[in-house]
């Protein structure tokens, strides 16, 4: 099996050097077959690559726009032939469109060749502008990735970091984000982020998960109730998504089985994305969740999406409901302590559970927990994003949005 | 009364904005014109109107792709501008906004701004793009070159492309120079016969459109393919060579008339070797504009040069 992974990004963006992050740490010991299209201020050396046994290949015959006709296909065709590499890596031209890439290298694929990874970098401080007077082309990159990850987030100012993401949410509401700077990452996080495993999604799930196995300790003799809920708990957190799937597109259960089968193998992107095309659905609904809190603050979020499956499918009569957001911002374990003690206050409504990791101001990260009257903070590792996750009953989520400054 | 019409063009972050916003606050170059600033690019620097002197500079942001001539037509009567001062978008053609300016506005000036630690980059992966603004303009700014940093590559970079433009270069610490690197032609242009080697056909047929005049009277051997003309083709045929500029799909054929009594015998796309004198006369080609012109002193047939295609 080899998986085509693509690389977009405008010139400067980083991709070389997300791409050297990826091999040095990321691919493990998968065989490896490099196509560049750019030319690079930092070449990928050879060296390095000898080093590291991958084969690199340039399509020198011209830019993007000739390469992706005739010629592309066959040069994949042929290294995937020559080589069986388990990975295809390619960094197309940086003025070319993602679309067009992927639909390049769908040509090629069948059973045994995937798309694998689709990834635009983009240098975070330079969105705006390029968003602004570039049009189509970056736009493309941004909207058709299943991830995007921002570089050089840690040289400029947090409004300047907010807005990018913003815009980038306003384009791309469903991709994974990366919001951290890569050198507090690890090439296995990642990784994780590029095969959209520790979503948001997923941690609102578990922590809804804890809440349940909490419930069942509590209370007993709701045996067949409880049964169910183990059943959930054992399926682990894609049982969640797949229920929250089927509510919002009833009826296709079985296609949707499908997709999230797909999506674990980490290709589920372009699937997602037609259906969303088609359908129109998820991705909409994302969109109302976004406009809905920034009429709240002024700030943009993301990536909101289980909420209203939480509320709908899980309890209707229970009225739990979960809020969830992902947040570039920093924070101090005194300004988290503060918002876990008015949570605790119990004006913005009953909160069960919350939990997050976030940045802190000094450049380390914060990971906490609360349930009530149990106030856990500590230092731990970086995340991709910061993640902010709240259960309870009659939440106010303006209020706790604007607890946190998100 | 034409309008004069200043272009800035370049990539964003290159110094457009700023050096444009200098020189309207320049009493020097800003004596009180009626001045419409079109933006087409939006950068990280903005214009601060109040730091202009005179309250006579109009600033309208503008879509580069869907301006339209009727639109900055409007414009300039709104404002009764006596002068335009344009900042393009880098990442498209100037050509294509040429070609919508109101009939009475004139291109007096085009300036290309490029930051020296990016140009190179930018040229090895859209270099369509950057020949477009290169090729067009009288003169390229070249800023934050590192102090003592090696210029030769931007020379080349800009010299290939456009024989005749003024290159400044900017240091970072705040120095600034002409470039007065001599770039001799790889011909003769004094030899009785001006002998052209096959990979420098580009760079001829470059000097030669530009300056028709100077070669008027002189003559030329070069290799070439035989192209017929679209009309006219009664003794007369079209030597030249596919040029590629950027990459395989811009690859145009680059050819010069030249009346041969036999042309219509010459086979379509075969290889000849051509001496010919060389005139500058108008031409339908050349709309109406002075041009080379070649007059066959022989056409014999001729080997494939090594590379068939070349480039400038």
């Amino acid at each position: 099996m080899t998986k085509i992974d693509v690389y977009s990004g405008f010139l400067g963006a980083g991709k070389t050097t997300l791409i050297r992050k990826m091999i040095a740490e990321g691919y493990g010991t998968q065989k490896l077959v490099l196509i560049e299209n750019e030319f690079g201020e930092i070449g990928i050396d050879g060296g390095f690559l000898q080093e590291a046994g991958i084969e690199i290949r340039e399509m020198n015959s011209g830019c993007i726009c000739c390469s992706l006709v005739g010629d592309f296909g066959k040069a994949l065709e042929q290294v995937i032939s020559q080589y069986a590499p388990d990975r295809v890596i390619i960094e197309p031209s940086g003025v070319g469109k993602l679309s067009d890439v992927i639909a390049a290298v769908k040509k090629v694929t069948n059973d045994q060749v995937q798309l694998g990874y689709t990834v635009a970098v983009a240098d975070a401080g330079k969105c705006k502008v390029y968003m602004r007077n570039f049009g189509e082309f970056y736009n493309n990159q941004i909207e058709t990735a299943s991830t995007i990850v921002l570089s050089r987030t840690d040289s400029i100012s947090q409004e300047k970091l907010d807005t990018a993401v913003n815009l980038i949410r306003e384009h791309n509401s469903v991709a994974t984000l990366v919001t951290t700077p890569w050198n507090q990452l690890t090439g296995g996080q990642l990784v994780e982020a590029m095969e959209h495993k520790q979503t948001l999604a997923d941690e609102l799930a578990r922590l809804e998960l804890q809440r349940l196995a909490e419930e069942e300790e509590h209370e007993e003799g709701h045996c067949c109730h409880h049964h169910d809920h183990e059943e959930e708990e054992h399926e682990g957190h894609c049982c969640h998504h797949h229920d929250h799937e089927e509510e919002e597109h009833e009826g296709h259960c079985c296609h949707h089985h499908d997709h999230e089968e797909e999506e674990h193998e980490g290709h589920c992107h372009h699937h997602d994305h037609e259906e969303e095309d088609h359908e129109g659905h998820c991705h909409h609904h994302d969109h109302e969740h976004e406009e809905h809190h920034h009429e709240h603050d002024g700030e943009g979020h993301c990536c909101h999406h289980d909420h209203e499956g939480h509320h709908h499918h899980h309890h209707a009569d229970e009225v739990f409901t979960s809020w969830g957001v992902e947040t570039p911002r920093k924070f101090t374990k005194e300004s988290i302590h503060a918002a876990l003690e008015e949570l605790e206050g119990g004006e913005m409504g009953t909160v069960l559970r919350a939990k997050g990791i976030v940045a802190a101001e000094d450049g380390t990260w914060i990971h906490f927990d609360y349930v009530p009257g149990e106030v856990d903070i500590r230092t731990g590792g970086a995340a991709v994003i910061g993640r902010l996750c709240v259960i309870g009953a009659k939440l106010d989520e303006k209020a706790i949005a604007g607890l946190f400054g998100v | 009364m034409p309008i004069p019409v200043y272009v800035f063009t370049g990539f964003l972050d290159a110094g457009k904005t700023k050096f444009i916003q200098e020189t309207l606050e320049d009493p020097r170059f800003n004596a009180g014109e009626r001045t419409l600033l079109l933006v087409f690019e939006e950068g990280e620097e903005e214009y601060d109107l109040s730091a202009f002197p005179k309250k006579n500079v109009y600033q309208e942001v503008l879509d580069q792709d869907t301006v339209t001539t009727q639109q900055l037509l409007a414009l300039q009567k709104k404002y009764k501008a006596q002068r335009v001062v344009a900042e393009l978008n880098g990442m498209k053609l100037v050509g294509d906004l040429y070609r919508r300016f109101p009939e009475g506005w004139a291109v007096a000036q085009e300036v290309m701004f490029a930051d020296a630690s990016t140009i190179l980059q930018y040229n090895a992966n859209m270099r369509n793009l950057v020949v477009d603004k290169l090729s067009g303009c009288e003169m390229v700014v070249f800023n934050r070159v590192a102090p003592g940093g090696d210029t030769m590559p931007l020379h080349k970079l800009a010299r290939a492309v456009n024989r005749r433009v003024d290159i400044l270069y900017e240091s970072t610490d705040g120095r600034s120079a002409y470039d007065d690197v001599q770039d001799p032609l790889p011909f003769d242009v004094n030899a009785p016969v001006i002998e052209i080697h096959d990979p420098d056909y580009g760079l001829w047929y470059r000097d030669v459109s530009e300056e028709p005049e100077k070669y008027a009277g002189k003559t030329v051997r070069f290799k070439g393919q035989v192209a017929r003309l679209r009309r006219d083709r009664e003794g007369i045929f079209a030597p030249g060579r596919f040029v590629m500029t950027c990459c395989v799909e811009d690859i145009q054929f680059c050819g010069i008339p030249c009346k041969y009594p036999e042309a219509s015998k010459l086979k379509a796309r075969s290889w000849v070797t051509v001496t010919a004198k060389i005139s500058a006369e108008k031409h339908s080609l050349y709309k109406g504009e002075l041009g080379p012109i070649l007059t066959a002193l022989s056409v014999e047939p001729a080997q494939p040069p090594q590379e068939e295609v070349v480039t400038f």
